[in-house]
């Protein structure tokens, strides 16, 4: 299972450096989001932590949707999905590959929006950006757990783009409300035992998307 | 002769209202080689797609290696060998990095040998680290054949193999098929009409899909003349 994981990852990562198209959007995406934000309240001010949390939160989930999107274009082309479905493959394996890829583009796309708000909102770099760094990475991996199962679901849709923004909104309610509020408390100097209750509702929120992924992927994809 | 490796009775497949097959009997032994012969539309891929699990029938049973193909096991997918009419192969890997991947999800032992041996054997061993999008339609076609039968499979679903080959490639192809029926495999192969004569070298057990079913095509009437039976 290791074996067929490790090959569908380097398998879309080789095809995600090769067209490099997800990465360039998120960043695109982020770079557009903190402008707007930066024109909208100006260089200067003393709420600059929670707008960069927020600009932050705000890029990786409209990033989310295409990236999942994305991700899963490479299946459709020729018909590979057919493929991996007709092979040997446990597809909680397929499921758990697509995340981690979704999930490490949009780490990088992350990290790069949260250098952009240092530079765009003159933050002070210290150990409080660091702090940042686990919340990021558990509000990743669950958009991506969730994004990869809505994709997955809305991907043969005409209307799929659509269905698949409907579908996903009201699910990252939960995340957003925690990852935002972890963020703005750690950048305004909270530690990060202090920040647990939504640290706990994060990891329970990608528990859940990714069992039911990997559960119900299966059923997805045939 | 043993216990069929593939077998279908009473089978019918509908979508929406129209019917696609119909009260399909089939049978196919291991080391046999069935060609199903029909116009466009006839059915042949849904068969096909029937056979692997990818399409659920209306009412009948499939079985092949003794299991529903819908409720295959992990293991039992690695026993078959399919190629549809899409190549299955990504557009922006590699010859070589598709038939490697497809070696490791399979199981295949030294992946990477095995996948360069088999580039070779379809002739595309100056096209190896061309990606799949570079490639010529035969070309793929080629590579595709080679994907469904890298880890030797005992039962090959063969979705028109020969579609878009050339008269070397279509040789080629008969070769292979005709390599795996000797080891023992049992194949499946679609074909429209006018399909090379090439292919009965692999002596096939005719079927014409028409009408919903199956017919057999008696190798008397196939002794008719080269390939003149199809035109009946």
């Amino acid at each position: 299972m290791l074996a067929n994981f490790g090959a569908l990852v380097r398998k879309d990562l080789i095809l995600e450096l090769r067209s490099g198209r997800l990465f360039l959007e998120l960043v695109t995406l982020s770079l557009l989001i903190l402008v707007v934000l930066l024109i909208a309240y100006g260089p200067s001010g003393s709420r600059h932590g929670a707008f960069a949390a927020a600009a932050v939160w705000v890029a990786m989930v409209f990033s989310a949707l295409p990236a999942s999107r994305l991700a899963l274009a490479a299946e459709g082309d020729n018909d590979c999905i057919k493929g991996l479905i007709l092979s040997p493959v446990d597809p909680a394996t397929v499921y758990a590959a697509k995340t981690s890829v979704v999930a490490l583009s949009m780490t990088a796309g992350a990290m790069i929006t949260l250098a952009l708000s240092i530079l765009l909102f003159n933050l002070e770099l210290s150990m409080r950006l660091a702090r940042l760094i686990p919340v990021l990475l558990l509000g990743t991996v669950g958009l991506a757990a969730l994004g990869t199962l809505l994709g997955t679901m809305t991907m043969r849709l005409e209307l799929g783009d659509v269905m698949l923004a409907l579908l996903g909104t009201p699910l990252y309610v939960p995340a957003l409300i925690a990852g935002i509020s972890a963020s703005i408390d750690l950048l305004n100097g909270a530690s990060l035992w202090a920040c647990g209750p939504p640290l706990k509702v994060l990891l329970a929120w990608d528990l859940l998307f990714g069992t039911c992924g990997c559960l119900l992927y299966e059923y997805l994809v045939s | 002769m043993g216990n069929p490796v593939v077998e279908v009775s009473d089978l019918s497949v509908l979508f929406g209202l129209k019917v696609v097959l119909y009260r399909v009997e089939f049978k196919l032994y291991p080391g046999q080689v069935a060609l199903i012969v029909g116009a466009n539309g006839s059915g042949k891929s849904t068969f096909v797609h029937t056979l692997c699990g990818l399409t659920t029938p209306r009412s009948g049973t499939v079985r092949v290696l003794g299991t529903d193909p819908r409720k295959f096991s992990r293991s039992e997918r690695r026993r078959i060998g399919v190629m549809l009419h899409k190549s299955m192969l990504y557009s922006k890997l590699t010859a070589q990095e598709n038939l490697e991947l497809y070696a490791r999800l399979y199981g295949v032992s030294e992946p990477q040998q095995r996948a360069f041996r088999w580039i070779e054997r379809v002739g595309l061993r100056s096209a190896a680290e061309l990606m799949v999008h570079q490639l010529s339609r035969g070309m793929e076609q080629r590579l595709a054949l080679a994907r469904a039968l890298l880890a030797e499979p005992e039962v090959v679903l063969l979705d028109e193999p020969f579609a878009a080959l050339d008269e070397d490639g279509v040789n080629l192809a008969c070769e292979l098929l005709k390599e795996a029926r000797d080891r023992g495999a049992a194949l499946v192969l679609t074909s429209h009409e006018g399909s090379s004569p090439f292919i009965g070298a692999i002596e096939p057990l005719v079927f014409r899909l028409t009408q919903y079913r199956l017919h057999p095509v008696e190798r008397e009437n196939r002794r008719r003349g080269p390939w003149r039976w199809m035109l009946t």
